[in-house]
C-alpha cells in the first residue's frame, strides 16, 4: 500500500521539481499577496486632494480662514504619518466646484466672509469614493473644532450617498472582463491547440488573418458581455443610477475597448505558454496584482508611493476610473478623456502583441 | 550543422521574402496574376495523370540533434489512385504528409500538388486538400453536425449546399442518428470516421490521410477501409499512411515504403511482393541447436536467406516444400529435431524486412501486429 503511496509521491514531487518556472510562481503568488496585497489595501489614506475657499464678499482673510486653513494643512490623522490633507485655495468658489466635478480635488470648504462671520463652514464632498469622504469628513470637522471654531459644519455630498455594494460593483464589472477572459478564453485557446484544433485551421484554406481575426473577436464579445451583464447586474441589483444615454454608451465603449485590449494581451500570452498549468499560474498572479492594485477594492490613495506607479501602468485601473467616472458621478469625456487615451495606447498595444505572437505561433 | 546554417538562413530570407508576397498579392488584385504565377505555371508543365509530383524532397530538424526526417524522396502519385505511404514509426511519413499540407516547409526540394507548389501557392494547395491528420482535431465539445458544418465553412463550402452534403456525409458514416450528439460521445471509430468524411466536405482533389486506424478495433478498422475505398470512386486521389501492412495491402493500389527518411521502394503490392526473391518462407523451431546447421542450409542452391531468431530458423526459399525434406535431414545430421514448421507466402512486411532488414515499430511497444489481430 505504501510503496504505491510512496510511487506517487515521487512522481508528483519529480514534476513539481523538474518545472522551475511553476515553482517560482508558486512562490511568487504569497510573496505578492503579502507585498502588494497588504500595501494595496487597508493602507492608511493620507494627502486626499480638497480646496478651500473663502465666500464672497471677499474684503481680507479671516483669521478664521487662516488658522483653519493652517490647521487643515498639518492635520495628521495618525503622527506618524504625512498629513492627511493637501490643501489647494481657490478665491473664486465656481472654479473649486468645477475642480471637484472634475475629479481634481476631492472636496473643497467654504469658510464664511468677514461681513457674516457666524454662518456655517460648509464642506462640499465627492461622495463616489469608499472611505475617502468619511475621512475627509472627519478629519475637517476635527480639523476646525480644534482651533476652537464653533461655526457648524454643513455636508453637501455632492453625488448622494453611494453604497459600497454600488462602488464595488463598478470594478466589479471590470474584474468581469479580465477574469473571463484569462481563464476562459487563454484556457480554451491553449486547450485548442493541444488539440491540434488550431493546426487543423491551417490546413484549410482559411487566410491566418481571419484566425487571428476570429480568435480576438470571438473572446472580444464573450468579454463584453461579461462586463455587460455584471453592468446590468450594478443597474438592477447594486441599484447604480445611469442618467442619460450619452453615459450608457460611454460605459460601453469603456467595455468595448477594455474588452478587446485584455483580449488581445491574452492572446499574446496564451501564444506564449504551451501548457496549460504554466500559463494558469502566470495569469492568476496577473489577474490578482491588477485587480487589487486597481482600485477597485480600496481607494489607490492608500497605496504607498512605491507601488502607485503601478496605478499608472495598470489598464485596469483606468478602466475602473473611467466607469466609477461615468456611472457614480456622472461625469463626461472631459474627465475620462485621459482614461479612453490610455485605454486605446493599451489596447492598440496588446493587439498588435496579440497579432504577433499568435501568428508567430501560426507559422 | 550546413544544413541548419542553411535553414536559419531560409528563415531570414523568406521573411524577407513574404513582403515580396504581399507585393505579388497586390499585382495579383490589380492584373489577376503575378509574373511569378505565369513562371510557376509554365516550369510546372506534369503528365496529365501526376496529381502530385515530389522532386528531392528533404526536411532536417535543428536542434540538439539534427535530425533528417526526409530525405532526397522523389515520387509522382497519379491522379485518381489510393497511394500508401508505409513505414515504421519514426520514418518521416507524416512529415513528408506535413510538407505537402503546407504545415511545413521542406528545407530541400519541391513538391507540386496539381501544378501548385507547396511553398509558393500553399493557400491554392490548401483549397484542393482535405486532410485527416493523425490526431484527432475535432471538437468533442461540439455535436457531429456542428463539427462538420464549422470546417465546411472553413473550407468554404457554398453556405446553401452545407446543409444537404453535411446529412450525406451522416449518413455515409451511419451517423445520422448521433448528429446532434457531442463528439465527446461517440465511440473512437465513429470519431474517425466522422473526421475522414469532414476532410471530405469540400470534395478535394486529394484526400490526405494520416493512419486513419490507428488504435481502431478490427471492426472499426473495415468499416474505415470500406469507407476509404467509397471516397475513392468520388475520383478522390487518396494519400493514406500507414503502418499496418495489411491496410496498405488491402487498400492501396501503389505503396512507397519509407524508411529513416528515405523512399526504399515504390509500386504496386503484386510487384512489391515479386520484389523478394523467395517464394515461401520458412520458420522452423528446434529443441537444441547447432552452429553447423546454418552454413549447411545456406548452401543449398534455393535458399536464399537464413537466419537464427528467438529459438527459430527463419528461411527464405524458392520452392519451399521441396526443400523441407532436405532441411530436416539437415537437422538430424547435426543432433537437431524439428519441433514445429510453418511456410508461408511473403506479406508486405516480410518484403518491407527484406528491403530494410528490419523489423517494424522496434521503438515503439503500443505497435499492434495486425496478423495477430486478424488471425
Amino acid at each position: 500500500m505504501l510503496r504505491g503511496a510512496i510511487a506517487i509521491f515521487q512522481r508528483d514531487f519529480k514534476k513539481f521539481l523538474s518545472n522551475p518556472f511553476i515553482l517560482i510562481m508558486t512562490l511568487a503568488m504569497p510573496i505578492m499577496y503579502l507585498l502588494v496585497f497588504g500595501n494595496a489595501i487597508g493602507g492608511t489614506i493620507t494627502g486626499i486632494p480638497i480646496g478651500v475657499i473663502q465666500e464672497q464678499p471677499y474684503i481680507t482673510e479671516t483669521p478664521l480662514y487662516l488658522t483653519g486653513v493652517d490647521s487643515l494643512i498639518n492635520f495628521h490623522n495618525q503622527p506618524d504619518k504625512p498629513a492627511l490633507f493637501v490643501v489647494t485655495r481657490f478665491t473664486d468658489e465656481k472654479i473649486a466646484a468645477g475642480a471637484l466635478s472634475d475629479g481634481r480635488i476631492a472636496a473643497y470648504v467654504v469658510f464664511p466672509s468677514k461681513i457674516a462671520p457666524d454662518r456655517n463652514i460648509r464642506l462640499y464632498l465627492d461622495s463616489s469614493d469608499y472611505m475617502v469622504p468619511a475621512l475627509i469628513q472627519s478629519g475637517v470637522t476635527a480639523a476646525v473644532t480644534g482651533i476652537g471654531v464653533t461655526n457648524s459644519i454643513l455636508v453637501n455630498a455632492i453625488y448622494g450617498t453611494i453604497d459600497y455594494l454600488q462602488y464595488f460593483g463598478v470594478g466589479v464589472i471590470v474584474m468581469a472582463i479580465f477574469s473571463t477572459t484569462m481563464f476562459g478564453g487563454g484556457l480554451a485557446l491553449i486547450r485548442d491547440r493541444e488539440m491540434g484544433i488550431i493546426e487543423g485551421y491551417f490546413v484549410t484554406p482559411v487566410k491566418r488573418s481571419s484566425i487571428i481575426l476570429g480568435t480576438i473577436g470571438s473572446g472580444t464579445v464573450r468579454a463584453f458581455l461579461a462586463g455587460f451583464i455584471i453592468f446590468l447586474v450594478d443597474i438592477f441589483i447594486a441599484g447604480v443610477i445611469v442618467r442619460s444615454a450619452t453615459d450608457f454608451f460611454l460605459v460601453l465603449l469603456v467595455l468595448f475597448m477594455t474588452s478587446i485590449g485584455v483580449t488581445s494581451l491574452v492572446v499574446s500570452l496564451a501564444s506564449r505558454f504551451s501548457s496549460q498549468q504554466e500559463y494558469s499560474s502566470v495569469i492568476a498572479f496577473f489577474n490578482l496584482f491588477l485587480f487589487m492594485t486597481s482600485g477597485a477594492f480600496y481607494p489607490t490613495l492608500g497605496m504607498p508611493s512605491w507601488l502607485r506607479w503601478i496605478i499608472v501602468i495598470n489598464p485596469e485601473a483606468y478602466a475602473i476610473h473611467a466607469l466609477r467616472s461615468i456611472i457614480l458621478r456622472g461625469q463626461g469625456i472631459n474627465v475620462i478623456g485621459i482614461d479612453l487615451i490610455a485605454l486605446v495606447i493599451f489596447s492598440f498595444g496588446a493587439i498588435m502583441l496579440g497579432i504577433m505572437s499568435y501568428r508567430r505561433t501560426l507559422e | 550543422m550546413d544544413s541548419c546554417m542553411a535553414q536559419t538562413w531560409d528563415r531570414i530570407i523568406g521573411r524577407i521574402i513574404s513582403s515580396g508576397r504581399m507585393y505579388d498579392a497586390i499585382l495579383k488584385a490589380i492584373m489577376g496574376e503575378t509574373p511569378r504565377d505565369v513562371v510557376a505555371r509554365q516550369t510546372v508543365a506534369a503528365p496529365d495523370d501526376t496529381i502530385i509530383r515530389i522532386e528531392h524532397l528533404t526536411k532536417t530538424f535543428c536542434g540538439r540533434r539534427t535530425v533528417t526526417a526526409v530525405n532526397d524522396v522523389t515520387f509522382d502519385v497519379k491522379r485518381g489512385e489510393i497511394f500508401g505511404l508505409l513505414g515504421p514509426n519514426g520514418a518521416g511519413k507524416s512529415t513528408l504528409i506535413r510538407i505537402l499540407t503546407t504545415l511545413m516547409k521542406p528545407t530541400s526540394g519541391t513538391a507540386f500538388l496539381d501544378n501548385y507548389e507547396v511553398t509558393r501557392d500553399d493557400e491554392r494547395v490548401r483549397s484542393i486538400i482535405g486532410v485527416c491528420p493523425q490526431n484527432s482535431t475535432l471538437d468533442i465539445e461540439l455535436t457531429a453536425y456542428d463539427n462538420l458544418a464549422f470546417y465546411g465553412k472553413l473550407v468554404n463550402v457554398e453556405e446553401s449546399l452545407l446543409d444537404t452534403r453535411i446529412w450525406e456525409l451522416l449518413a455515409m458514416t451511419e451517423l445520422t442518428d448521433r448528429a446532434h450528439s457531442k463528439v465527446a460521445t461517440l465511440s473512437g471509430g465513429m470519431r474517425r470516421k466522422l473526421e475522414i468524411v469532414r476532410a471530405f466536405i469540400h470534395h478535394p482533389l486529394i484526400l490526405f490521410l494520416d493512419e486513419p486506424t490507428i488504435g481502431l478495433d478490427p471492426e472499426a478498422r473495415h468499416e474505415v477501409w470500406q469507407q476509404i475505398s467509397m471516397l475513392n470512386t468520388e475520383h478522390t486521389t487518396i494519400i493514406l499512411t500507414t503502418h499496418y501492412m495489411d491496410e496498405a495491402e488491402k487498400l492501396c493500389e501503389r505503396i512507397a515504403f519509407i524508411d529513416q527518411g528515405r523512399l526504399i521502394s515504390l509500386d504496386t503490392p503484386e510487384n512489391l511482393k515479386r520484389v523478394m526473391p523467395a517464394g515461401e518462407l520458412f520458420e522452423l523451431g528446434y529443441d537444441t541447436f547447432n552452429d553447423g546447421v546454418l552454413p549447411v542450409i545456406r548452401s543449398h542452391e534455393l535458399v536464399i536467406s537464413v537466419e537464427q531468431k528467438e529459438g527459430k530458423i527463419q528461411i527464405a526459399a524458392q520452392n519451399g516444400s521441396n526443400l523441407l525434406p532436405t532441411l530436416i535431414t539437415d537437422f538430424s545430421r547435426f543432433g537437431m529435431t524439428a519441433t514445429s514448421v510453418s511456410i508461408r507466402v511473403p506479406s508486405l512486411e516480410d518484403v518491407f524486412l527484406y528491403l530494410t532488414g528490419k523489423k517494424f515499430g522496434h521503438n515503439d511497444a503500443d505497435v499492434i501486429d495486425p496478423k495477430k489481430r486478424f488471425s
